[in-house]
């Protein structure tokens, strides 16, 4: 593929160390593209991105989201590998959060991602450990579109062990940098990428953060440029609610109960699912009536229902597959509550 | 004058025949033990003289050599001494008689002539006994081991002077009489119960089902929760062994030396625990000695390893082969050992390094990476030999009220043989001797679904995250549940049942 000089004169500036601030002092794209005679450099960089299968669309191309050129600060570069259509999608929404996720952050995914899914909304996350990743997942599986807004160069993986995942949000879905290949995942990176997936969502979601989550940077983020910002509250006491509260109390964020919650404010609609109409007998009835609103231990499930481990056991996990009660971490169950 | 003393020795639990011949020469006074002896042999020397001395035989002052028979084979260990101090008597002309001809020489020599306690009596007299053997001299301090193997001839001697009497014919003692296994087994005790246990219903149920159908069982709870507690129960609820199990215990744990002297005979399965820091020879068998590891000491009984991501990753993966085999094969430079390693694997593990991973009290401090690496340390070729992963509870029984009375081992002990008395009937004329050992067509015979069973399994993996290795692992549990309950047909409540028991497949720590 053939880019014209200012295009290369883009990757020469991406590729300068500390290149953010750069950035910045070149205000304006036409004066970086002047910086430059001899673009060997990018040339070598164009021929790696080829072999790579990567391209790059930079804030000069037509292809370039608008809702990017409109922040403070757009990134000048945006190297990809996927579905580029994905950048102009207009229903998209950002999912971020902490990366210790508690039962109760997982929950929440899995309740809410599908819905998102199937409201046609584009999954925009940033690959890390915890929500990112179980965002993409859970996306993934449901057959929805994602996008993953990495720190570092896109040949690189961080965290190593997401590999998998990233080359499938490449093939399904879109993976973008404002790196150039071969970039290290360094610690400014991170905040500098929230900015990009503030950017390209119509508002942030997040289920899960602490009291210092990385999210919260994309959150100040999102308000500052004119997003909404939905949060789930969570226990006082859980570290893993904190950050979420806090934005809560300070009355920036959109108390979230429900996916409809976050479809509302968008103005798009999901299909509810049917009613259950299920005809459960009397073991799963009887089971279901024992757990009531809480998260119950077994044993207490034994004296409350009467049942035997083995015929508990078995009823606890037709009751699972069903979809009506969940297992959570040392043998409690819960019901499934309908949101 | 030569003479020729016959003794055996041992290669793995196997033994194979020692000549031992001794000549008296013209010559300077002298000792040499030829035949690759080791120390143990060649130290001989001085044990037998002594012995000899102090037993008020004469000692000849000449040029004595002794060959060990097959030359060219490494001999170990001390049980040669009394065949050796017999021998050189009988070169001496002390002993007369040629009874000793028939006899298996076996015992170690102290300095005043008392015969002392040896490693593996009972599996040198069983493959003595199978090469056609039927006469031995035994150390007295091994005679209980030896009573239990009939149809055979034993005289047990507390000193070489009793032994050379008996070959010269100056005293006639009874041989051995056998000993009852049955008797001995009445008696076995252990000194934990099922009972003891409060609370933990699914992972005491858990265990039943694994012990009934042979399943390998990993623990996952937090610190205290009673997971060592349970697993040392494991062996209380399993089948009481055959005569033919006790036996292939005993051998094993004569050649390892640990054999209780005064009951003779291994009667409760073992349970061994080796700790986290166990190296490969200790788990596996080899070292000095090639002497059986803790895996094969567990033959027949419980392996406990504890904390198992603890171990060191290496250490972990060699027990994959002997979980598929049944057997530790011990490599040494010159030739391989194979010891039996047919064990149950029972493992413990934190949900995190911390171990509040999941805790409703507790907050966990290890950060995601750590988890990571702690549960990486467990691959997946090994996770696919364990068959139940249970998650065991960290709080206490007093906060609930229980209406299930904690049972005893001896009642959960009857239906599981209950249980296995349903397999062997079913696995006649195969080598499979439990649900644990189907192979895949056997599964696919023995485990087939209704149509009902089948959609629960299928609906099941999607809804539930279910990894696909899990598929075979379930169908097993569940052909064992269905063997408890008493039913021919795997039923769809079995499944259900069986796939609780499946914590890591349903990617516990995402």
């Amino acid at each position: 593929m053939n880019y014209d000089n200012n295009v290369k004169a883009l990757i020469m500036l991406s590729l300068t160390e500390g290149y953010g601030a750069r950035r910045k002092r070149y205000d304006s794209v036409d004066r970086a593209c002047e910086l430059y005679d001899d673009y060997s450099v990018a040339d070598a960089m164009i021929g790696k991105m080829e072999n790579a299968g990567v391209k790059v669309v930079t804030i000069l191309d037509d292809a370039y989201p608008q809702k990017l050129r409109d922040i403070y600060d757009p990134p000048f570069t945006l190297y990809y590998k996927g579905d580029v259509g994905l950048l102009n999608e207009s229903d998209s929404v950002a999912v971020v959060g902490t990366r210790k996720v508690s039962a109760y952050g997982k929950n929440i995914m899995s309740n809410f991602v599908p819905v998102f899914v199937k409201a046609g909304l584009t999954v925009i996350s940033g690959l890390a450990r915890g929500v990112d990743s179980i965002g993409h997942r859970i996306c993934l599986e449901n057959g929805g579109k994602t996008v993953a807004v990495v720190a570092n160069g896109i040949d690189q993986c961080y965290p190593p062990e997401n590999s998998e995942l990233q080359n499938k949000i490449s093939e399904q879905g879109l993976l973008i940098s404002e790196y150039p290949l071969g970039v290290k995942p360094l610690q400014y990176h991170f905040p500098e990428r929230n900015r990009i997936i503030s950017a390209l969502s119509r508002g942030v979601f997040i289920p899960e953060a602490g009291d210092r989550s990385g999210s919260l940077i994309t959150a100040d983020c999102a308000i500052e440029q004119g997003r909404d910002l939905f949060v789930v509250p969570g226990s006082i006491f859980s570290a893993q609610s904190v950050g979420c509260n806090k934005k809560i109390r300070d009355l920036q964020a959109t108390i979230t109960l429900s996916p409809q919650d976050v479809l509302d404010e968008m103005g798009l609609s999901c299909s509810k699912p049917h009613k259950r109409a299920l005809q459960l007998d009397f073991n799963q009835q009887s089971v279901m009536n024992a757990l009531g609103g809480e998260s119950v231990h077994i044993s207490e499930l034994m004296v409350r229902s009467g049942m035997n481990t083995a015929q508990l056991s078995s009823v606890l996990t037709q009751l699972e597959i069903i979809g009506l009660i969940r297992k959570r971490q040392g043998n409690y169950y819960e019901a499934v509550p309908e949101l | 004058m030569l003479a020729k003393t016959k003794s055996y020795a041992l290669n793995g639990v196997d033994g194979y025949e020692v000549a031992i011949e001794v000549d008296l020469n013209a010559g300077l006074p002298s000792y040499d033990t030829v035949g690759l002896a080791d120390t143990a042999i060649k130290e001989s020397k001085e044990r037998v003289r002594s012995a000899i001395k102090n037993s008020l035989y004469t000692y000849p002052i000449r040029k004595i050599t002794i060959n060990l028979a097959p030359a060219d084979t490494k001999k170990e260990g001390s049980h040669f001494d009394l065949a050796i101090a017999l021998g050189i008597l009988i070169a001496n002309e002390e002993i007369e008689s040629a009874v000793y001809k028939d006899f298996i020489i076996l015992g170690e020599l102290s300095l005043d002539g008392s015969l002392n306690h040896i490693r593996g009596v009972m599996p040198l007299i069983i493959s003595a006994m199978q090469n056609g053997h039927k006469k031995f001299i035994i150390p007295s301090a091994n005679a209980k081991e030896a009573s239990y193997i009939s149809g055979i001839e034993v005289y047990a001697f507390g000193k070489l002077a009793e032994a050379v009497k008996f070959l010269t014919g100056e005293s006639c003692p009874e041989p051995l009489k056998t000993s009852e296994f049955v008797s001995v087994r009445s008696s076995n005790k252990y000194n934990v119960d099922f009972s003891e246990v409060k609370g933990q219903f699914v992972a005491k149920r858990a265990l039943e089902i694994a012990v009934a159908g042979g399943h390998n069982v990993l623990m996952i709870g937090p610190p205290g929760a009673g997971k060592t507690m349970m697993a040392k129960c494991v062996p209380t609820i399993m089948p009481d062994m055959t005569f033919e199990e006790a036996i292939e215990v005993t051998k094993i744990h004569s050649v390892a030396g640990i054999l209780d002297s005064s009951v003779g005979i291994v009667v409760n399965r073992p349970f061994r625990t080796p700790h986290h820091t166990a190296t490969i020879p200790a788990l596996m068998g080899g070292g000095a000695n090639a002497k059986p590891g803790e895996i094969s000491l567990a033959h027949n009984g419980v392996l406990f390893l504890d904390e198992m991501p603890e171990y060191q990753r290496r250490t972990l993966e060699t027990l994959r082969q002997p979980l598929e085999d049944g057997v530790a094969v011990v490599s040494r430079s010159k030739h391989t050992l194979e010891y039996p390693a047919r064990f149950m694997l029972v493992a413990s593990m934190n949900p995190c390094p911390c171990g509040n991973l999941g805790s409703t009290t507790q907050e966990c401090k290890c950060s995601p990476s750590e988890i990571h690496r702690y549960i990486s340390k467990l691959s997946g070729p090994l996770l696919d030999r364990i068959d139940l992963q249970i998650e065991v509870d960290g709080i206490s029984f007093d906060e609930f009220r229980s209406v299930q009375l904690n049972e005893s081992s001896s009642a959960v002990k009857e239906r599981v043989e209950k249980a296995r008395g349903v397999q062997r009937e079913r696995y006649k004329g195969s080598a499979t001797k439990t649900n644990d050992e189907m192979s895949n067509a056997q599964v696919r015979e023995y485990c087939r679904l209704d149509a009902e069973g089948e959609k629960l399994l299928k609906t099941a993996f999607t809804r539930l995250n279910l990894t696909a290795r899990a598929g075979n692992r379930v169908l097993k549990v569940a052909r064992t549940i269905a063997d408890l309950d008493g039913s021919v047909n795997i039923l769809p409540t079995h499944i259900a049942e069986a796939i609780q028991y499946r914590s890591l497949d349903r990617k516990y720590w995402d």
